[in-house]
């Protein structure tokens, strides 16, 4: 349990490394430069990996099932990505990796609750109150 | 405010955070992509397919636009915010199938995200520059925080 706590706060450490990362990088060359290059490297890593884990018995870079069943709408996630990772960079040198952090959670919380009932999920008292902290952090941290 | 250039200082104005309120937005459905490319191609495709179109989509774009994409003089680690981004992924869905489930792991994470960015900030980390940060920033990250664990929790 302690382990996987490790974990799971690990992976969020490593995302705002990223996005400080690669806003340095953008103090250099652009924020959508610095996209480029994270995806790239990305790119780099995960094939390296894959091939790695294929040399040892794992499935290896062959997809489980058949990607020609993949929704087209669903090959977007790299595009939004590209986005998400510039706005980052760019974010991170104007108002500080803090406020930029608060900000894109409220986003992505607010932006999955909104997804989720438009999926037909129920809008539980829970929450809705959720909604409406998130809201006014966002007020708190304005400008 | 002690700080010399007021709220300006501080501030950077209200465009960057909407920038920023935005991209988070962008980043669920991100996840909703990437869920289902992973459902039909497993958990490297899940990762691997929006490396793929990102990079063609970033290239694309960085040619359009004529986008600096060279960066002379910055030090090399810093062209490997990319590698941090990857292992994430792998992180995650460790993390997620104990006994945390998804919504601990979320929570963790973000919690995780929000302590490195004050941090950041506050010590100046990875050559950029050090930030005063102002109470209200406190009281926005509380709230926000507060209200995802809220959403995540009463999600199940």
């Amino acid at each position: 349990m302690i382990a996987a706590a490790l974990m799971a706060l690990g992976a969020g450490v490593l995302v705002a490394l990223s996005r400080q990362v690669n806003a340095r990088l953008a103090l250099g060359s652009s924020a959508l430069g610095a996209s480029l290059w994270n995806h790239a490297t990305g790119l780099a890593a995960l094939v390296v990996a894959g091939a790695a884990l294929g040399a040892v018995g794992g499935a290896g870079l062959r997809p489980q099932g058949s990607l020609g069943a993949v929704p087209v709408w669903a090959w977007a996630g790299g595009p939004l990505g590209v986005v998400f990772v510039a706005a980052g960079a760019w974010c991170v040198a104007r108002i500080g990796a803090g406020p930029t952090a608060t900000l894109m959670i409220a986003g992505q919380m607010l932006g999955g609750a909104a997804l989720d009932l438009a999926a037909g999920a129920a809008g539980t008292g829970w929450r809705l109150t959720g909604v409406g902290l998130i809201l006014l952090g966002v007020a708190a941290a304005r400008r | 405010m002690e700080t010399g250039g007021g709220t300006e200082r501080r501030g950077g104005g209200w465009w960057p955070r909407t920038v920023a309120l935005l991209a988070g937005g962008c980043l669920a459905l991100m996840v909703l992509c990437n869920a289902e490319v992973g459902r039909q191609g497993g958990v490297l495709w899940a990762s691997l397919a929006p490396h793929l179109t990102g990079s063609a989509a970033a290239l694309l774009l960085v040619t359009l636009l004529g986008a600096r994409w060279r960066a002379p003089g910055v030090p090399r680690w810093a062209f490997l915010g990319g590698l941090s981004g990857a292992a994430t992924v792998m992180l995650t869905s460790l993390a997620a199938t104990s006994a945390l489930a998804l919504a601990g792991t979320l929570a963790l994470g973000l919690a995780g995200q929000a302590a490195f960015g004050r941090a950041a900030d506050r010590w100046g980390w990875l050559g950029l520059p050090r930030r005063n940060t102002a109470a209200r920033d406190d009281l926005g990250l509380a709230l926000v925080l507060a209200g995802s664990g809220l959403i995540l929790w009463g999600a199940r």
